[in-house]
């Protein structure tokens, strides 16, 4: 089988376990919807203030709970899941990419899910639609790539709590790049550098993944 | 005698910071920036060589750079939480406020709590050699911060004021200020290895530690083999 192959059928596999438990689409989009609903009650619900706001809080609530995303209890591997893999030939790395692409999908449902309901209730006025449509996916491969690896590298820490730590201060610049993006485009200013930098973090985060995936599953052994 | 050196150093910084005069706007409160400043630089530092550490750990599978790696990350904890609070001393005498939403003073927050993180994962792992193999990919990861938190001041208008020395061109700060601030910064490059030093021999005594109880709760190979029993006996 081939890397890609195998790649493919690991996510499929993800997908089709994420389809089966609902974990993302019933539990993490109505949790992340709440919390848009909550910032406006504890910052006011002043509507010029909440338009301007908006596509912040909007970046913020995916940035965290898409680690929940990444965290998912469907996507976990324990440590007879990798023996089997390991045994049937499974390279890490196709390992690695398999479940970042999963997970990368579910994160672009989240982001495409919760983004009507940040549209009605911050009414922001988002310009330049196209490029939103370049840097949703963007977001959507730098925060599943980070997720996944931070997710590898502590793979059977008892503490919950260890991912998130890791991965929001971590995922600043995808944060910045996602959210002076939408500004730029809002005032008119140049955003390519931020489209840079975001592909900058997409392409290191995929490089060190792919790089990392077989001495951390030897090591989580 | 590194500590020594620290010490001599220290004392030597110390005097020169107190002996420089008044500065003309902010009085004595610019001389924290003797102590802000070369902590800032160290914190830096510190995070390269976890970098590199890691990096060489990694190619060469010598617990000895993990070592290197882990208390280079301690101390530049250390260094940039010491930054973090002389800033916002400083902040509050000049600003008047203790915290300010400016891009500088967040990304320096974000990159100590990148660096927690990391040392919550050590924390987090019993075994030597699965620590430093996870860790040291944290180790190389974290380092993105670093180019962001000091270019920060030139990418984005923050109140932060941009790059004093480290800048092309002339340095903006006078001959005697200069002085002092580079003695500082030596001082805190001796105490920045003493105390990595120290972290580093400590770090293989809690590992030989470790080692001995694992050794002596290991079972001896062959123990759960048990002499032969005959039922009934032998018949003699």
């Amino acid at each position: 089988m081939t890397f890609w192959r195998q790649a493919r059928e690991i996510a499929r596999k993800d997908l089709r376990t994420e389809i089966r438990t609902g974990e993302v689409f019933f539990v993490t989009i109505p949790f992340g919807a709440v919390a848009l609903m909550l910032i406006p009650l504890a910052i006011g619900t002043d509507a010029p203030l909440l338009r301007d706001v908006g596509p912040g809080m909007y970046w913020v609530v995916i940035l965290l709970f898409g680690v929940l995303v990444a965290l998912r209890q469907s996507g976990v591997d324990e440590g007879p899941q990798l023996d089997v893999l390991g045994l049937l030939g499974v390279d890490p790395a196709a390992r690695f990419v398999g479940r970042a692409g999963a997970t990368t999908l579910l994160l672009l449902a989240f982001e495409l899910a919760l983004g009507p309901v940040a549209l009605a209730l911050y009414d922001p006025a988002p310009k330049g639609w196209g490029w939103i449509a370049v840097l949703i996916p963007m977001v959507a491969i730098g925060l599943g790539l980070l997720g996944t690896l931070a997710a590898t590298i502590a793979a059977s820490i008892a503490s919950s709590a260890l991912v998130p730590l890791l991965v929001a201060p971590l995922s600043v610049p995808i944060l910045l790049a996602a959210a002076q993006t939408m500004e730029g485009l809002a005032l008119g200013n140049t955003i390519v550098g931020w489209i840079l930098l975001l592909l900058i973090m997409d392409l290191l985060l995929a490089v060190a993944g792919v790089l990392s995936a077989r001495p951390l599953q030897e090591a989580s052994r | 005698m590194l500590e020594s050196a620290a010490a001599v150093t220290l004392v030597a910084a110390l005097v020169t910071a107190l002996l420089v005069g008044e500065e003309q706007t902010q009085g004595d409160l610019a001389r924290v920036l003797f102590v802000h400043v070369p902590a800032a630089w160290l914190a830096y530092l510190a995070f390269a060589i976890t970098l590199l550490g890691s990096g060489l750990y990694l190619w060469k599978k010598d617990l000895r750079w993990d070592r290197l790696a882990a208390g280079s990350a301690e101390v530049g904890v250390f260094f940039t939480g010491l930054t973090i609070a002389l800033g916002m001393i400083w902040g509050k005498s000049t600003w008047g406020v203790w915290w300010t939403w400016d891009a500088r003073l967040v990304l320096t927050a974000m990159m100590f709590f990148v660096y927690l993180g990391y040392l919550a994962l050590r924390r987090s792992i019993p075994d030597p050699v699965a620590r430093a193999r996870r860790s040291a990919w944290l180790g190389i990861l974290g380092t993105i911060q670093i180019p962001i938190v000091h270019f920060s001041v030139i990418w984005w208008r923050t109140l932060h004021q941009p790059p004093t020395i480290l800048r092309p061109g002339e340095m903006q700060m006078d001959p005697p200020f200069r002085g002092a601030l580079m003695m500082a910064l030596v001082a805190f490059t001796v105490v920045y290895a003493a105390m990595v030093r120290r972290r580093m021999e400590l770090a293989r005594l809690e590992d030989a530690i470790e080692e001995a109880i694992n050794a002596e709760e290991r079972e001896v190979a062959g123990a759960a083999v048990t002499a032969p029993r005959y039922e009934g006996g032998l018949g003699v």
